[in-house]
C-alpha cells in the first residue's frame, strides 16, 4: 500500500468491480466512466449501511476510492471493495456477517414491509 | 488482454477409472486437436500420442484462510508459465488451447481458483469449461461415497457419461437423472471408448453465453431439488435487478457459506441492453460478463444455486428480505423449498 495516497499498489480486483462488455474489458479512463464509477460507489455504500446497521456497524465513503468501516466502539477499518469488506467486518464483529441470519432477514423483511405500508 | 484473446483451458476432470484418457486419446487425435497443449498429472496406462503433452504433480498450497477451493496449485502456475514463455518465444508450435486433465480425486476449484487470480496467468488464459467423465457402471455408487465426485459434477459445464455400451439402459438414465438434478445447468451426452465429437470438447464455446441459456431453459423447469445433501435451487425474478445490490448479497453469502455453494450460474436483467452472465464455484466468481443483448425474449432474471449443507428454504428467505434493496421480487412461482 501507498504511504501517500493508501492506495494499494497490487490490487487484485474484487467480482464485484470486474465486468467484461461484449468480450471486451471496460476502460477504466474517462469522465463519463469516472462519474459512474463515483456514483455506483456511493450507491454501493447506501445499500451497504442498511445491511451493516443492523450489526452496529457503518460504511463512509472516503474520496471515492476506499471505504471507512466502524464500529459504535470507535473502531475503524479501511476497506476497498466487497472482498476486503466482509473480512473487516468478521474482524470488528468477531464473526462473519451472514445473509441467511435469520435475525438479519426479518429485520430486513421489516423495513420491506414499513415501506410497503403493511 | 480480452475473454476472446485469452487462450481456453478446458478441464477434464472425473472421478478414477472414469475414462478422462480414453476420452482425451480420441478427442486428441485428429486435426481439431492441433494447437492444443496437454497438462496431465499422471501419465496412466493409455498413452497420449501428442505432441505437447507435460505432467505436472498436484501440489496445491493452501491458503491461510484454510479454504480448500481458494488454494494455489502451484504446480500449474509453473507448468502454465512455463509454456507461455516457450510459446512467446516460439520455441514451441504456437498454442491456442490447452487442455488440463486432473486426477482421479481432484478438486477442480483450485484450478479454477488459480488461473482466475493468478497475476499473470489470469491475463492470458480463461478457464472454457469443467468436462467431467462419469462412469455409468460405477457412477452411482461413486457419488454415493466420494465428496469429490459429487463436486467434480457440481462444477461441471459438461458431463460425459462414459462406458454405456457396458451398463443396462436403465441404470444409464437412472444415473442422468440423478446428474442432471446434481447439476443441472450442465450439458450431457454420452460416450463408449471415449468417442465424442473432438470438436464438442476443444471449440472454443463462448460458454458464458452458453451457460446462460442454458441456465433459461432449465430454469423454466422450475424445481428444487436434492439427493442427499447437495440440493440444486432455480430461483426466477420478474423485474431487472439492482446489481449493486445483488453483488453485495452474494458476496455476502459467499464470504460466510462459500464452501457449501458448490455452484452459481445466472443470467440476470440489471437493467442494462443485455443480461449480466453470472459463473462461479465456491468462493470463485468469474468475471461478471455484461452481454449486449438478449439471447431470446426471455427478460426474466435466473439464477441456479448448487448447495450442500444449505436449506434452499433459507435462501429464498433471505432473497424476499432483500428484495427491496435488489429492487425486485423472487418469483414465489418459480421457487421451491
Amino acid at each position: 500500500m501507498c504511504v501517500l495516497c493508501s492506495q494499494s499498489l497490487l490490487v487484485e480486483t474484487h467480482w464485484t468491480d470486474r465486468r467484461t462488455d461484449a468480450g471486451e474489458p471496460v476502460a477504466t479512463a474517462g469522465n463519463d466512466r469516472e462519474r459512474q464509477r463515483r456514483r455506483d460507489w456511493q450507491h454501493r455504500a447506501q445499500l451497504l449501511n442498511h445491511v451493516l446497521g443492523h450489526y452496529g456497524l457503518s460504511l463512509d465513503n472516503w474520496q471515492n476510492r476506499h471505504y471507512v468501516l466502524s464500529d459504535r466502539k470507535g473502531r475503524s477499518e479501511i476497506v476497498t471493495d466487497l472482498g476486503t469488506l466482509w473480512p473487516a467486518a468478521a474482524q470488528l464483529l468477531g464473526h462473519p456477517l451472514d445473509p441467511l441470519d435469520p435475525q438479519l432477514v426479518e429485520v430486513l423483511s421489516g423495513v420491506h414491509l414499513a415501506r410497503e405500508g403493511c | 488482454m480480452s475473454p476472446e484473446t485469452k487462450r481456453p483451458i478446458i478441464v477434464v476432470t472425473g472421478f478414477l477409472g472414469s475414462g478422462k484418457t480414453t476420452l482425451l486419446r480420441h478427442v486428441l487425435t485428429g486435426q481439431p486437436a492441433h494447437g492444443t497443449a496437454v497438462l496431465v498429472n499422471e501419465f496412466g496406462e493409455v498413452g497420449l500420442d501428442h505432441h505437447l503433452v507435460r505432467r505436472v504433480d498436484e501440489q496445491t498450497i493452501l491458503l491461510n484462510n484454510g479454504c480448500v477451493c481458494c488454494s494455489v496449485r502451484d504446480d500449474l502456475v509453473r507448468a502454465l508459465s512455463s509454456l507461455l514463455d516457450q510459446d512467446q518465444r516460439g520455441t514451441i508450435a504456437r498454442i491456442d488451447r490447452l487442455v488440463v486433465e486432473t486426477t482421479g480425486l481432484a478438486d477442480p476449484a483450485p484450478i479454477l481458483f488459480t488461473i482466475e487470480t493468478d497475476p499473470m496467468l489470469r491475463h492470458h488464459f480463461r478457464v472454457d469449461r469443467v468436462v467431467v467423465t462419469v462412469d455409468a457402471i460405477n457412477g452411482q455408487r461413486h457419488l454415493d461415497r466420494h465428496a469429490v465426485s459429487l463436486k467434480q459434477v457440481a462444477v461441471a459445464d459438461d458431463i460425459i457419461v462414459t462406458k454405456t455400451d457396458l451398463a443396462p439402459p436403465a441404470t444409464v438414465s437412472d444415473l442422468v437423472a440423478r446428474l442432471r438434478v446434481l447439476n443441472p445447468t450442465a450439458q450431457f451426452t454420452t460416450a463408449v471408448l471415449g468417442e465424442v465429437e473432438p470438436e464438442r470438447i476443444l471449440a472454443p464455446r463462448h460458454s458464458r453465453v452458453l451457460a446462460g441459456q442454458q441456465t433459461a431453459e432449465t430454469t423454466a423447469r422450475d424445481e428444487s431439488e436434492h439427493i442427499g445433501e447437495t440440493r440444486s435451487l432455480a430461483l426466477t425474478f420478474e423485474q431487472p435487478l439492482d446489481w449493486a445490490a445483488f453483488s453485495i448479497w452474494l458476496s455476502m453469502l459467499l464470504y460466510a457459506h462459500g464452501e457449501d455453494v458448490l455452484r452459481v450460474k445466472g443470467l440476470l436483467n440489471v437493467g442494462e441492453a443485455g443480461p449480466v452472465v453470472l459463473n462461479g464455484v465456491q468462493h470463485i466468481i468469474h468475471a461478471p460478463e455484461h452481454l449486449p443483448q438478449w439471447p431470446d425474449a426471455d427478460r426474466r432474471s435466473h439464477l441456479i444455486l448448487i448447495l450442500q449443507e444449505i436449506d434452499p428454504q433459507q435462501i429464498v428467505q433471505s432473497l424476499q428480505a432483500f428484495q427491496h434493496l435488489l429492487g425486485a421480487q423472487l418469483s414465489s412461482s418459480d421457487v421451491r423449498g
